[in-house]
């Protein structure tokens, strides 16, 4: 586990230097995001086709007030984290019963329903315009404005959601959830409330996708509203997948690929989603297990 | 009764082949655009292009099944997820490419112009005949999967996959009928809606979350179910966007959370 950490410190260091700092503050917080929906998806074996829901809705929240009231930076993350720990108590609750394909089309279906709220509540969310002019005010004569700045905030606030996911999947409460995803039968049996259970992933989850929503705001200064859309929540699915969902690391590694990926192609060619959609059908047919699994093919080969 | 097509069509793919198909609304936007494309092709025919454009969305469907899908059977919901979704993705960029990304009008044909006098209210005529086909195309396929050898087949694929392919069945075959059946649903809802609501490239992507929410009220791989609740949400969508336009679509959901909340198994699920 030691090796992974220092790797990863040199590349916080050293993406800056590699990519613009604007791109990898974006990297580390799709990877929160990924963090995120991977102890749904990789711990508990909950396919979550929703969380653009808790990142938006907290997006959404913490930008208004920040816009409006001015408030706090740390203050914003905390009401981001509780806003995307809420929404996903509200989804999960609906969800937790179902299973399979059903749970899928469920945390879908909710999140139509709050990218529509959104999209129609036009006085608040700018609707299809997003809602723009959310401030990054400074904290402790920090200026965040300057984008290195920032960039080293939110590295910090990475590995500090890092370190916590770290503890959560490492806790009992990690346990049980590996258990219900190996076989929920048994860990019912054994006394287990599952329900219970998934709806703590969920608000875990929603909690981290959430702090990541209030974060991209700030970034970007404005919350479109592709932010809470089912897009976003596929692309967290595939960013994942492609960097191995079984790991911690993998969501780690999955968004640094996916949005230099997306970033570079976007730049190439005004129809990128088309080759995001190409990348997504390759890597389904012919790659699958991710590049974490790749690697490990790779070294087995050497070995 | 768009939405009972698109949720039958989409409950029946669902159903059989147990997957999540994110490419259902993708499959309803080829439909309405082949419909463009055939009747600017043959002179602006409507008919020949009503009948053509479902049929190439049912070979797309064919396509996706066939070269795609079949492989990942085995893999899980997340591949299988993400595979419909690049393609949710990529078709959408198609139609911007080839037809721009403004939304398109389109008007019905001649004869279907104007509105009938009902009596009490004013109909727009169109309207009154997609309602019509669409509620014969429900029937015709509730028939053929009743009444008919291989609907019988489909049926029987939902219930118990493992039981039809000892049976001697080749459940290849059937899934790959299965979900250019639901793909041939899904175009000629895409066609029929064409002329009233007009095209756009996102208009996939809006349609998919609808199917998906009829889906799940009228229970998975429940047929009769999807059609119901096809129904019930259209009313209930028309109902409010009388008093309150804006809120017509979040109500969609808003019923079905509603419903979820007191049935978790939907409104006819049994599973």
């Amino acid at each position: 586990m030691r090796k992974e950490i220092v790797l990863l410190l040199i590349s916080v260091v050293l993406l800056p230097f590699i990519v613009r700092p604007a791109i990898a503050t974006e990297i580390w917080i799709f990877a929160m995001f990924g963090l995120g929906l991977n102890l749904l998806l990789g711990y508990t074996g909950l396919l979550s086709f929703g969380q653009a829901t808790f990142f938006g809705s907290a997006a959404y929240v913490a930008g208004w007030l920040l816009k409006h009231y001015g408030i706090n930076v740390l203050f914003a993350l905390a009401v981001g984290t509780g806003v995307g720990a809420l929404s996903a108590a509200l989804v999960g609750y609906l969800c937790v019963q179902r299973s399979g394909l059903y749970f899928i089309m469920l945390t879908f279906a909710l999140n139509q329903f709050f990218y529509f709220t959104a999209y129609q509540w036009t006085s608040v969310t700018g609707g299809e315009d997003g809602m723009p002019g959310i401030p990054r005010p400074s904290l402790l004569g920090l200026d965040f404005s300057k984008p290195i700045v920032y960039y080293a905030f939110v590295s910090a606030i990475f590995l500090l959601s890092l370190w916590a996911m770290k503890r959560i999947v490492e806790a009992p409460l990690g346990k049980i959830l590996q258990a219900i995803r190996e076989n929920e039968v048994r860990a019912a049996a054994v006394g287990y409330d599952v329900p219970r259970f998934k709806l703590a992933a969920f608000v875990i989850g929603g909690a981290f996708s959430g702090a990541a929503g209030v974060l991209y705001a700030m970034l970007f200064g404005i919350v479109p509203l592709e932010a809470i859309g089912f897009v976003f929540s596929g692309n967290v699915v595939f960013a994942t997948l492609i960097g191995g969902s079984g790991s911690l690391y993998g969501p780690i590694i999955g968004s640094v690929v996916f949005i230099w990926l997306s970033e570079s192609m976007s730049t190439i060619w005004a129809r990128w989603p088309m080759l995001l959609g190409i990348a997504f059908v390759i890597v389904v047919l012919f790659l699958r297990g991710g590049v974490v699994e790749a690697w490990h093919r790779f070294s087995r080969l050497r070995a | 009764m768009l939405y009972a097509l698109m949720g039958l069509g989409l409950s029946l793919v669902t159903g059989v082949l147990n997957i999540p198909n994110f490419a259902h609304g993708a499959l309803f936007a080829v439909g309405a655009y082949v419909l463009v494309a055939l009747s600017g092709f043959i002179g602006g025919n409507f008919w020949i292009a009503l009948l053509g454009a479902p049929l190439a969305a049912a070979f797309l469907g064919f396509l996706i099944e066939y070269l795609g899908i079949r492989r990942l059977y085995a893999a899980g919901h997340d591949y299988q997820l993400l595979f419909t979704f690049g393609l949710a993705l990529i078709v959408p960029e198609v139609i911007i490419l080839v037809w721009g990304p403004v939304g398109i009008s389109y008007l019905p044909p001649p004869i279907l112009r104007g509105g009938v006098d009902l009596g009490f209210t004013f109909y727009p005529k169109y309207r009154l005949f997609v309602m019509l086909a669409a509620g014969l195309l429900v029937l015709m396929t509730w028939l053929f999967l009743e009444r008919t050898r291989y609907g019988a087949i489909m049926r029987a694929g939902i219930e118990n996959k493992e039981m039809v392919s000892l049976l001697g069945i080749d459940v290849h075959k059937l899934f790959t009928a299965a979900f250019a059946l639901g793909a041939y649903l899904a175009g000629i809802a895409g066609a029929l809606t064409a002329p009233i609501r007009g095209l756009n490239p996102q208009m996939g992507g809006d349609m998919l979350g609808i199917a998906f929410v009829v889906v799940a009220l009228g229970g998975l791989g429940n047929l009769l179910g999807a059609i119901a609740a096809g129904l019930l949400i259209g009313i209930a969508q028309a109902v409010v966007a009388a008093y309150w336009t804006e809120a017509s679509t979040v109500v969609i959901f808003a019923v079905m959370a509603a419903v979820l909340l007191i049935r978790p198994q939907g409104l006819f699920g049994i599973r």
